[in-house]
């Protein structure tokens, strides 16, 4: 590199004019430089010398710069290197569910049977034996295979030949032969085969529940569902395990869902029938389904329970969360109206309503007629704060707690983003997505007096629930069975309806997400019902996934033409079976009792709270009335439901022929 | 004012000029090409073929070339280097019209049997003619912005010849150090700063216009996670091989990463990751010693001489040559986006060594005749 200092510019080193050049190479250093004497500096000279000046400092600067960014280089090689070096990624093994099982330590315990609530088998281990062999001890490997082939047709000849002369001390022959099979093979009395018990599983309805069973491996280890939960528990005691299904409810819920599916060519269908005073699950339906004897060859998406493992947005089904929170706290009256007339714009959505009716709607028409614009009204009156607290007590946002391995999570948006617009969305159950047994276990809260109930797989032997919380008054329920019986008598659950069994329920077309936001025809349309409804029992919901409607429905694949109906031919199948038998003899008196007007009357005197003033904008009211944060509905003692509501049903509503002669009846 | 027949006085013979020659700098040189030598010796699998054995003798080569370069009188080089600048255009001219297209880009042309990047010639020449310019201003002419207009053309001729090979990196490079020599020359700091700010603004649209690799690597630059099999890989198994030398290396020879051709193009742009898997992080860092070491040189060869034309070719060079090594090295670490700039007399490639060598040989020419005057220092005297 360069060993020479740079000249200084203050020397005066510029060559003179006329002179000799600067410097004669080879010769001393100092004999280039001119003598003093001999040295001009001119103006030029001067010029020169400034701009070599300003060309050297420059040059120092770019070179300080050039090392600087060096620097930055070798600190970037000192973190790749030393301080933070990137590892490569090597792809994670992939993990094999463990069983939950210990080996058990003695002679191993034959896996307990499963029952349904009626003791009815829905699966058992049967002994069997495997065929193993020493080929040591053959004598005739060609013999042998013939003979065993003799007494057993079903086994392959060839593979056994190949298997007995092979050089080993233990070959299989074939597992899982039955004690007919083993007797004739023992009987030969070939020398060097030999037997060793064994036992498989054998689901003898095959696809019927065959999710909720689940299955077991090859070693007779629970790997899905039932079989898997309680492993341990079927393997640890010989008592059968008695669960909550019943299994004549399950077939007739997958027979009718079957037949749905075809009817209205759906990809996939769901069915729930569960207690709504103790939680127990009396029905479990995911279509399509599998043969439980198959589990190992059967595809994924087959095995997938939609029940609870499929995360739906609920659609219109949660109008009857939305109306049992506002009504509940208080927020609003059957007799208040909302503005069904005008879409709301907020933010990017546009809220509408299918097939709306353009006005005002009472709290009950709302219902009715599904209103979207009424349910987001309704929603922004109660407020986000209630909203979420409302869903929270209902488990919303929790895994459902049913004995499965395959429950799955919810999908809610987080509490920083639940505003306006997600407040009102969800108000129509938009932008939140929970399986079907959330439903369920939702709407059996609203209809059973108000208690949220754990489901549960497990027959319960005192007819309690497990766990049930209060989250509701009972006057709110009864006002809201009141309006689920509407939905039915006046609104589009009209084709849900059985005779004598006073089905109340809530329809739900909820438009399937894909690609780019909402498929405008993919539907999960959904039926959640809830019989009878003067003394509920049974929540029955009836879901199919992407139907298409055809001539019997006007084309719509809405949830009242295609899924309603589904719910109200299992109803009628299912009701005798559970010891319900249609009520036709007080049915007037019960209709009367259930009946709501769907344009009840204003009480008259205005409440001294003013909010349950009927105002002429209610929106608009809501919003200057409503703080902005209200309270949670569990830290705060629940206002007391209206008294003036049931003043208000107290007239009566049903034609007056109908009460007298019931009346008289008596 | 100066006679031309003292251009060739006696004492000014070639053996005086070897003498002059700074050797030690020509030793850093070989000092390079031999780390350049053992790293592609390693991803050649241990052996001198296929890229090693070239490796030396195009470095060979090379040197006689710079040396015969070294040689020619820098005021000879001075008079030609409008000529040559104008010979680079017509190449690039030619590059574009008729040039052979590889990987993707039309970049290179045959000349017997000799493959050439004009864009590499195109900087030597275009510092010479810049040089050139600004050695003959005076103080109050580069404050005139009209006389900075013809050498802003200059620039900008080549370089959007070649962006339009395309190849963005060269032409970054070129641009850089094109305004490296006006900053020397005493150009205004505000009027860099403007000329910044207008690049700035412009950058939205050029980015428009950019290829789609170009784009992808861009964007492949900020995330390089986020698509490792695809235009991040080079830049993800580049920092992993980095990642695995650690403090003292694998060894030689014992780099996975390169051994195992989990690297691509690791004979050429990524050869460095290759002497920071196999010498770690002390290797590396005595690499990079070097390259400052050459690239200072450079500097201290400017400072050193007393014409300004020399003074800004020196520059020019060092400069270029810095680039090469920043972009390369920021590039292997993943720190600017993969820009296909080979490190120069490391990396695998004739083209690249040759004009490398070069450059040195006209950065020797400046140090041997640094004190020589010019017969026409000023034009406006």
């Amino acid at each position: 590199m360069n060993d020479q200092p740079g000249p200084n510019p203050a020397e005066p080193v510029a060559p003179p004019p006329y002179s000799a050049p600067a410097r004669s190479f080879g010769a001393p250093r100092e004999a280039g430089v001119p003598r003093m004497e001999t040295v001009r500096v001119t103006a030029p000279d001067l010029a020169r010398r400034a701009a070599m000046a300003r060309t050297r400092r420059r040059l120092v600067v770019a070179a300080w710069a050039f090392a600087g960014l060096f620097l930055a280089v070798a600190g970037k090689l000192t973190l790749a290197t030393v301080v933070a070096p990137l590892k490569p990624k090597l792809p994670e093994a992939v993990r094999v569910p463990e069983p939950d099982r210990a080996e058990p330590a003695g002679p191993r315990v034959e896996r307990a049977m499963i029952v349904d609530r009626n003791n009815q088998i829905l699966a058992v281990s049967l002994p069997t034996a495997e065929l193993y062999a020493n080929p040591r001890e053959m004598i005739d490997p060609a013999e042998a295979a013939h003979r065993i082939k003799q007494a057993v047709p079903r086994l392959d000849e060839a593979e056994m030949r190949a298997h007995l002369s092979a050089a080993k001390a233990f070959v299989y022959l074939a597992r899982r032969l039955s004690p007919r099979e083993e007797l004739a093979i023992n009987g030969l009395g070939i020398p060097g085969v030999y037997f060793q018990p064994s036992e498989r599983r054998h689901y003898p309805l095959g696809r019927v529940a065959a999710q909720v069973l689940g299955g077991v491996d090859v070693d007779e280890h629970g790997v899905a569902g039932v079989e898997r939960f309680f492993d341990s528990r079927l393997t640890g005691s010989a008592d059968p395990l008695r669960l909550s299904l019943d299994i004549r409810v399950q077939a007739v819920v997958r027979e009718e869902l079957a037949a749905a599916m075809a009817e209205f060519q759906a990809i996939g269908a769901c069915g729930i029938v569960m207690d709504v005073r103790t939680g127990e699950v009396l029905a479990m339906v995911s279509l399509p389904d599998y043969d439980a004897n198959a589990f190992g060859a059967t595809p994924a998406e087959d095995r997938f329970n939609r029940a609870v493992t499929g995360m739906y947005e609920p659609g219109s089904t949660f109008k009857l969360q939305t109306a049992a929170m506002a009504l509940d706290a208080g927020a609003v009256h059957i007799w208040d109206q909302f503005d069904a007339a005008h879409p709301i714009h907020i933010g990017r959505f546009t809220i509408t309503d299918f097939e709306g009716k353009h006005r005002f709607l009472y709290l009950p028409e709302v219902l009715a007629y599904s209103s979207n614009l009424g349910a987001a009204h309704i929603a922004l009156t109660a407020g986000a704060e209630r909203q979420r607290a409302w869903l929270g007590a209902m488990g919303m946002f929790r895994r459902i707690g049913v004995e499965l391995p395959e429950a799955g999570m919810p999908l809610a948006p987080p509490a920083s983003n639940w505003k306006e617009a997600a407040t009102m969305t969800i108000g129509f159950g938009h932008g939140i997505a929970v399986s079907p047994l959330h439903v369920v276990r939702g709407t059996a809260a609203i209809a059973n007096g108000g208690l949220v109930v754990t489901p549960t797989l497990l027959a319960r032997a005192d007819g309690t629930p497990a766990e049930a919380v209060r989250v509701m008054q009972p006057a709110t329920s009864d006002l809201m069975r009141k309006l689920m019986r509407l939905v039915v008598t006046e609104g589009y659950g009209k084709k849900a309806e059985v005779a004598g069994y006073f089905v109340g329920g809530k329809t739900g077309t909820a438009e399937k997400v894909g690609g780019h936001g909402y498929k405008k025809h993919a539907n999960v349309s959904a039926f959640v019902s809830v019989f009878p409804m003067n003394a509920p029992r049974y929540a029955v919901y009836m879901m199919l996934d992407e139907p298409h409607g055809n001539a019997s429905t006007g084309f719509f694949s809405t949830a009242g033409q295609v899924s309603a109906p589904a719910a109200g031919r299992v109803i009628a199948r299912i009701g005798p079976m559970l010891g319900l038998l249609p009520e036709t003899a007080d049915a007037p008196t019960i209709e009367a009792a259930l009946a709501i007007p769907l344009q009840p009357a204003h009480p008259g005197a205005r409440a001294p709270t003013g909010l349950a003033a009927a105002p002429d904008h209610p929106r608009d009211a809501a919003r200057e009335r409503a703080p902005r944060r209200l309270p949670l509905v569990p830290a705060t003692p629940t206002m007391p439901q209206d008294a003036r509501h049931e003043a208000a049903l107290a007239v009566p509503v049903a034609p007056a022929g109908y009460a007298v002669a019931a009346d008289a009846a008596r | 004012m100066m006679e031309p027949r003292l251009w060739r006085e006696t004492s000014f013979g070639l053996t005086a000029k070897l003498w002059q020659i700074n050797w030690i700098y020509v030793l850093l040189l070989c000092a390079l090409a031999a780390v350049g030598y053992a790293a592609l010796y390693s991803v050649g699998g241990g052996s001198p073929a296929p890229y090693a054995t070239r490796h030396a003798l195009r470095f060979a080569f090379g040197l006689v070339l710079m040396l015969s370069v070294a040689l020619v009188d820098i005021r000879l080089i001075a008079r030609f280097a409008w000529p040559l600048y104008g010979l680079g255009v017509g190449l690039l001219v030619l590059v574009a019209r008729f040039g052979h297209v590889g990987k993707g880009a039309q970049r290179w042309i045959e000349i017997g049997g000799l493959q050439l990047q004009p864009s590499e010639l195109m900087k030597i020449f275009l510092v010479l003619a810049l040089a050139s310019w600004f050695h003959r201003a005076s103080h109050e002419r580069i404050g005139n912005p009209l006389f900075l207009v013809p050498p802003a053309l200059a620039v900008l001729l080549p370089v959007g010849l070649i962006l339009k090979e395309p190849n963005l990196g060269t032409a970054v490079i070129t641009a850089v150090v094109g305004a490296a020599v006006f900053f020397a020359a005493g150009v205004r700091v505000w009027k860099f700063a403007l000329i910044g700010l207008a690049l700035a603004l412009a950058a939205p649209l050029a980015y428009s216009h950019l290829h789609d690799y170009q784009r992808a690597r861009i964007t492949t630059f900020l995330h390089p996670e986020s698509d490792p099999l695809g235009a991040g890989y080079n830049i993800l198994q580049s920092k992993i091989a980095l990642g695995s030398g650690g403090m003292w290396g694998k060894g030689f020879l014992q780099g996975s990463q390169a051994q195992l051709d989990f690297l691509p193009e690791k004979q050429t742009d990524f050869i460095f990751t290759t002497l920071a898997e196999e010498f770690g992080f002390v290797g590396a860092l005595a690499a990079m010693g070097l390259l400052t070491l050459i690239v200072l040189g450079g500097f201290a060869i400017a400072l050193r001489c007393r014409h300004s034309f020399g003074r800004l070719v020196a520059l020019g060079i060092a400069t270029n040559f810095f680039m090469y090594v920043f972009v390369n090295l920021a590039m292997v670490m993943g720190a600017i986006p993969v820009g296909g700039v080979p490190l120069p007399l490391v990396s695998h490639g004739g083209s690249a060594m040759l004009t490398t060598m070069l450059g040195f040989g006209v950065l020797m020419s400046v140090y041997v005749h640094r004190d020589v005057a010019f017969a026409d220092q000023r034009d406006d005297l």
